[in-house]
């Protein structure tokens, strides 16, 4: 007698498989590890901007030595340098550069902040810390390791997510160990960072160290004040670049304005003389077409640009990406030298008073 | 009322018109009103550029102008004839009815125009030269002309903007900072 009993058992087993899957199936589907994860509600806040303020802190307030390279790219071209660092809360930096080709050797020494030469700075300055929280978004970008030291990477956000600049602070002594600033088409213009660092235990000088002024964005009061002194400026440069600072300063030339704007990340200064320019004395200099002026520049890593508009003598010094620095150039006066007629009318117009009576 | 004097009346208050067109305007501008009034406006504003200072002409340009003139007689004022009147006869002697000097030579005297028509126009050129050049000069921008301290001064600035306050040195030395 043949029994069913095999085949049932076949199709109960094989019922049974499926009926397993669809319930795992469902499972896996309603599990919580699928669900859309949480909005962080800091999404758009500056989570990592207390990490930047404890680099500027430890930068001043910690004892530190190494050596670090700076690379800079503008105009083209680059430029390299090795540094050797000692900095001693209270006291400032020295700093010793080695003798290039086309620049000599040294040794300088910082009043307050761990800064290097080049303008790059090893940690940003409260100053720019204010106007960088206003335009960009500062937040952790994981972990990594830099000379053999662990850090915690920070990346500075454009509103567009596009990252500015990222840093790697030492998890340890706080101090920034690499900084990149990247331009708008994602090219790193700027990088400096370690290749050798000793951080010494805090001293006791490390708490009044720590507190270091440092100047603010200029009030629109102080702004007037200068203008009221006759010199002309724009409070803002393309590329976000905030009117920070404005003082008058002397040298052997005479009296001038010094001008400084930032983004937070960069730093553009821009000198203002009363005269006109003495192009016989630009040794190195070459004239060229810059945003449709005329302008004498030279090739260094602050990218130096010089003209003359209106009776004034602009100087602009950069640590910026070539196209901000561009933008910044175009938006400041440009005043071309009166034509033969002007002058001439100018002139007429002076001999007229002199004789006028009524005038 | 015959016609007005128009350009004439320049030459007039300039004496520049013979005897016989000088008593012809000073005839019309007894009955003219308009004339004499424009005559005396032209009279008044003569006056007033007379009154101004004229540039120093300088000492060798006087002599190099001097050297270029031949000798002879100062010119003639330039005869203005009034309308319809009839066009003097050409004559050798002076045309504002001064008697001859001398037996006329016409080459000669041609060579004297021309020669003055040379001077004219070389103290005209001269004049204009001097003129537009102090208009440029006047019509200058009173600046002094400066060199930016880049590397030194302006550097030191521009390092304290970003916190540090840096003082580039020459190679091996150390400088404190405030």
């Amino acid at each position: 007698m043949r029994t069913p009993a095999p085949a049932a058992a076949h199709r109960l087993s094989l019922t049974a498989g499926v009926v397993s899957a669809v319930v795992l199936l469902c499972l896996l589907v309603a599990s919580p590890a699928h669900a859309r994860p949480p909005v962080d509600p800091h999404e758009n806040e500056d989570t990592a901007l207390p990490l930047l303020r404890d680099a500027a802190a430890a930068a001043r307030a910690r004892s530190y030595s190494g050596v670090q390279f700076v690379t800079t790219w503008g105009r083209g071209q680059s430029s390299t340098s090795l540094v050797d660092i000692s900095h001693t809360p209270g006291q400032g930096s020295v700093l010793t550069l080695p003798a290039t080709g086309n620049r000599p050797g040294g040794r300088v020494h910082t009043g307050s902040g761990g800064g290097t030469v080049n303008g790059v700075m090893a940690a940003p300055s409260e100053a720019m810390l204010g106007i960088l929280a206003v335009n960009y978004r500062v937040a952790q970008a994981g972990s990594g390791t830099v000379c053999g030291r662990e850090a915690r990477i920070v990346e500075v956000l454009r509103t567009n997510g596009t990252p500015a600049a990222r840093f790697w602070i030492d998890s340890d002594s706080h101090l920034v160990l690499r900084r990149e600033i990247i331009d708008a088409r994602g090219r790193i213009t700027h990088a400096s960072a370690f290749i050798d660092l000793r951080v010494n235990p805090p001293g006791p000088a490390s708490a009044t160290a720590a507190g270091a002024s440092a100047p603010g964005p200029l009030r629109p009061e102080a702004l007037e004040s200068v203008r009221a002194r006759g010199w002309r400026f724009p409070g803002t440069l393309p590329g976000r670049l905030e009117l920070f600072l404005a003082k008058d300063g002397s040298s052997a030339e005479g009296r001038y304005l010094h001008l400084g704007y930032s983004d937070g990340l960069s730093v553009v200064s821009v000198f203002v003389q009363p005269g006109s320019l003495d192009t016989a004395k630009l040794t190195g200099w070459r004239e060229q077409r810059q945003g449709g002026h005329s302008v004498w520049v030279r090739d260094t890593p602050q990218q130096e640009t010089v003209w003359e508009s209106g009776g004034h003598v602009y100087t602009l010094l950069a640590d910026a990406p070539a196209d901000t620095v561009e933008g910044a150039i175009g938006a400041l006066p440009h005043v071309d030298r009166p034509s033969l007629w002007d002058r001439l009318r100018r002139g007429l117009e002076k001999v007229v008073s002199w004789v006028n009576p009524f005038g | 009322m015959s016609q007005h004097l128009g350009e004439r009346l320049s030459a007039l208050i300039d004496g520049e018109l013979g005897h016989q067109e000088r008593d012809r305007a000073l005839g019309h501008l007894a009955g003219c009103d308009e004339c004499r009034a424009e005559a005396d406006e032209l009279r008044k504003l003569k006056s007033r550029l007379r009154a101004m200072e004229q540039p120093a002409i300088p000492a060798d340009l006087t002599m190099s102008l001097l050297r270029m003139a031949e000798p002879g007689e100062p010119l003639p004022p330039r005869p203005r004839p009034l309308p319809g009147a009839a066009r003097p006869a050409r004559t050798s002697g002076p045309r504002d009815g001064r008697p001859s000097s001398g037996p006329g030579r016409p080459g000669r005297k041609r060579g004297i125009a021309r020669s003055r028509g040379v001077r004219y126009a070389a103290v005209g050129v001269v004049s204009a030269a001097v003129a537009l050049g102090t208009l440029f000069v006047v019509g200058g921008i009173d600046t002094p002309t400066v060199t930016p301290p880049v590397q030194g001064v302006f550097y030191n600035d521009h390092f304290g903007t970003t916190g540090n306050n840096v003082v580039p040195l020459q190679p091996g030395t150390v400088r404190s900072t405030p």
